[in-house]
């Protein structure tokens, strides 16, 4: 009984324990400095002859020798890769693009699961706790998936860059054991956490329960900017001498200047991908159903998943920026084959869309105010929104050089329009990118006000401080963008994008708190679940769409950046694929990983509803007569 | 008597409403003033952080 009673309780240390000391173990049986492999095959004995000092041994020879000449990257010929008749890089790049796809979500969507079971305790709430719950089950076939994506990804690389990867091997060494370790501990708190939700769902196992979704959130990290290290060593290597010899240790290997602007932007990322890809499934869960309660159910989970989609994607723009800032940083050369060159035209699709993506996420919460009557009160500001949006969004996809033939450019009179000149630069560019910012949180915020009646005598004085707050800002964007993008030096004009950058963030952090401080015992307005037009689901469905277009295509340019290189400078690529891709290859080859995601995407939900569906014993016949 | 009441009653809604007005105009002056200095000072701060000094008139300095 009590035996019994021991094993219930503590199941769950005893297996930590034991995994602990497994691990330890096997580390310090691993620690080179207790018995590497010199120490342990090294003879007993040593020959000397008479009169002649003891000879050396023939290892410690080779190994003075290659402590002085550290192995330099590999120098592939063309006949070195191996030919299977279709290209090696674009099974690489569907595999290892699919891979990350799935990556992405499965990272991202533990994060938000746990903020919201967060806030189910809090709230006291058990919606929250549920739909937590039902996020998981979701994204939990994504981890599987993601799994065999990479191991094929992996088994492909080595089947045809086996130069490449025995290099990055010799470089990364014992680091890549870390992360295939890591890989246990993410399985074991993924399935605990999940399996779990019930078995610890209330007082202190809760806190048991959330401890394990931390830890598998931070494994889950770990991998990612392990993962990192690898992509940012190939795009800026440290670490290495010119000739790609290992002169550091693998925390200077690791920490590129690249590694943090890329850990920021794809955590940032991920999250903006994963509640899109969630909110897809509550929009076809939505209309999926007649079920006025499983509606309303799923219309909250959409707006749930939309609302972490969008908050996830407002400051991405500024990390992005950081990220090409370091690569100009780095080497001015990659930052104009990025941004100046053949890429530079693949930023305007980019432009295009994240436009899509924010007139859908703005369309969706526009469309949500229907839901509460107290949002006729707002509904006024909509269409000056929406003229905004519309017209930054027109400025940011202004291309800077037009593809023209020389009739064309003749009749233009030159290669830059008068109007596409001073419309395709990036100061032109900075201001649509705040100000698109500035109206979705404008959104955001009127969405979040429409179900509410401040009660505190300062209100008229709030709303006030935020008009100025939001005129001022505009105003102060519009004239840094102006003045010194167009008036004074580059030094000014490119400091001034990030004042403009602290004028968008001193909006949204203000509107936060003065929010938060003047709703507080706000009187509540009833909100009708469910209530929402059936279009504003599509603007769910275009989320996904767009975000995975655009990871794919931004990808892409990342990867490209690294020209005929494998490692930056160090190791060159002499495959037959050596080359940036073509846009318009590049471009179906994006849109294929994006169709093959998506139709995965599908099985996906379609597992996740399996779970919920129970045949109807058939009736056999005969049986009652 | 009544005319007088609902007359003087008048009056005060009328001096209440513009004293509403001239309370709200206030706000809005009061908050546009704070928020105009907060975004100066700010503009300097983070040029002046990044080295690039302006002068009063936000001019380049450097």
């Amino acid at each position: 009984m009590m035996h019994g009673k021991f094993i219930k309780l503590f199941p769950l240390p005893l297996l930590l324990m034991l995994l602990f000391l497994g691990i330890s173990t096997a580390l310090q049986a691993a620690e080179p400095g207790v018995s590497n492999v010199a120490d342990r095959i090294a003879p007993v004995g040593r020959i000397q002859l008479a009169g002649e000092p003891p000879l050396e041994a023939e290892s410690e020879v080779a190994a003075a020798e290659e402590a002085v000449e550290p192995m330099a990257a590999p120098r592939p010929m063309r006949s070195n890769y191996p030919d299977i008749g279709v290209s090696s890089r674009a099974i690489v790049w569907v595999l290892a693009q699919l891979h990350l796809f799935f990556g992405a979500l499965v990272l991202a969507v533990p994060l938000f699961v746990l903020i919201i079971e967060l806030v189910g305790l809090f709230t006291g709430d058990e919606r929250y706790d549920d739909m937590a719950h039902e996020f998981m089950k979701i994204s939990l076939t994504g981890f599987s998936i993601t799994a065999i994506f990479g191991g094929s990804l992996t088994l492909a690389l080595f089947l045809l860059y086996p130069d490449f990867m025995a290099y990055m091997m010799h470089v990364f060494g014992a680091q890549l054991l870390v992360y295939a370790g890591l890989f246990f501990f993410e399985t074991f708190f993924l399935y605990t956490y999940y399996y779990g939700w019930n078995a610890f769902r209330y007082g202190n196992k809760k806190w048991v329960h959330l401890s394990l979704g931390l830890m598998l959130n931070a494994s889950g990290l770990t991998i990612m900017v392990l993962a990192n290290s690898w992509a940012t060593f190939m795009m800026a290597p440290s670490g290495v001498n010119e000739v790609g010899a290992v002169v550091g240790n693998i925390w200077e290997v690791m920490k590129g200047p690249l590694w943090n602007p890329i850990n920021l932007h794809r955590f940032i990322a991920n999250i903006a991908f994963g509640g899109a890809v969630v909110g897809a499934y509550a929009a076809f869960k939505f209309l999926s159903t007649n079920d006025p309660e499983k509606r309303a159910h799923y219309d909250w989970m959409g707006y749930t998943s939309n609302f972490i989609a969008i908050l996830a994607f407002l400051p991405l723009p500024f990390a992005g920026y950081w990220l090409m800032a370091e690569i100009y940083a780095y080497s001015q050369q990659m930052g104009i084959t990025a941004m100046g060159g053949i890429l530079a035209w693949l930023f305007i699709l980019q432009a295009v869309l994240i436009g899509t993506i924010l007139l859908a996420g703005n369309f969706y919460l526009w469309a949500g105010m229907s839901r509460t009557d107290g949002s006729e009160r707002y509904k006024w500001l909509v269409k000056f929104i929406a003229l905004v949006l519309v017209v930054t969004f027109l400025i940011w996809i202004t291309p800077h050089t037009l593809m023209l033939s020389a009739s064309e450019i003749s009749l233009l009179g030159g290669t830059h329009h008068s109007i596409l000149g001073p419309l395709g630069i990036m100061p032109a560019k900075n201001i649509a990118v705040n100000l698109m910012l500035i109206v979705t949180f404008l959104s955001f915020q009127l969405y979040r006000r429409s179900d509410k009646v401040a009660t505190v005598s300062w209100a008229p004085a709030g709303n006030a401080l935020m008009v100025a707050i939001y005129v001022v800002a505009i105003a102060n964007i519009i004239f840094l963008g102006v003045y010194y993008g167009y008036f004074t030096n580059t030094v000014y004009k490119v400091g001034s994008s990030v004042a403009q950058v602290v004028s968008t963030l001193v909006v949204i952090i203000s509107g936060i708190i003065i929010d938060t401080l003047m709703f507080k015992n706000a009187k509540i307005l009833p909100s009708h679940w469910g209530r929402i037009p059936d279009r504003a689901q599509y603007a769910l469905f275009a989320l996904p769409i767009a975000f995975t277009w655009l990871m794919g295509l931004m990808g892409y340019v990342r990867s490209s950046v690294k020209t005929h290189w494998h490692v930056y400078t160090v190791m060159k690529d002499n495959s037959p694929d050596n080359f940036i891709p073509a846009i318009a290859y590049a471009g179906n080859m994006i849109t294929l990983v994006t169709v093959l995601f998506l139709l995965c995407l599908l099985f996906m939900f379609w597992v996740a509803n399996l779970s919920e569906t129970r045949q109807v014993k058939p009736v056999t016949a005969g049986k009652g007569a | 008597m009544e005319n007088q009441v609902e007359e003087k009653l008048g009056k005060q809604m009328a001096d209440k409403r513009k004293m509403g007005i001239f309370s709200t105009l206030l706000s809005v002056v009061i908050a546009f003033a704070i928020v105009l200095m907060l975004f100066y000072g700010l503009n300097h701060l983070i040029m002046g952080m990044q080295g690039l000094p302006l002068n009063m008139d936000l001019t380049p300095a450097g």
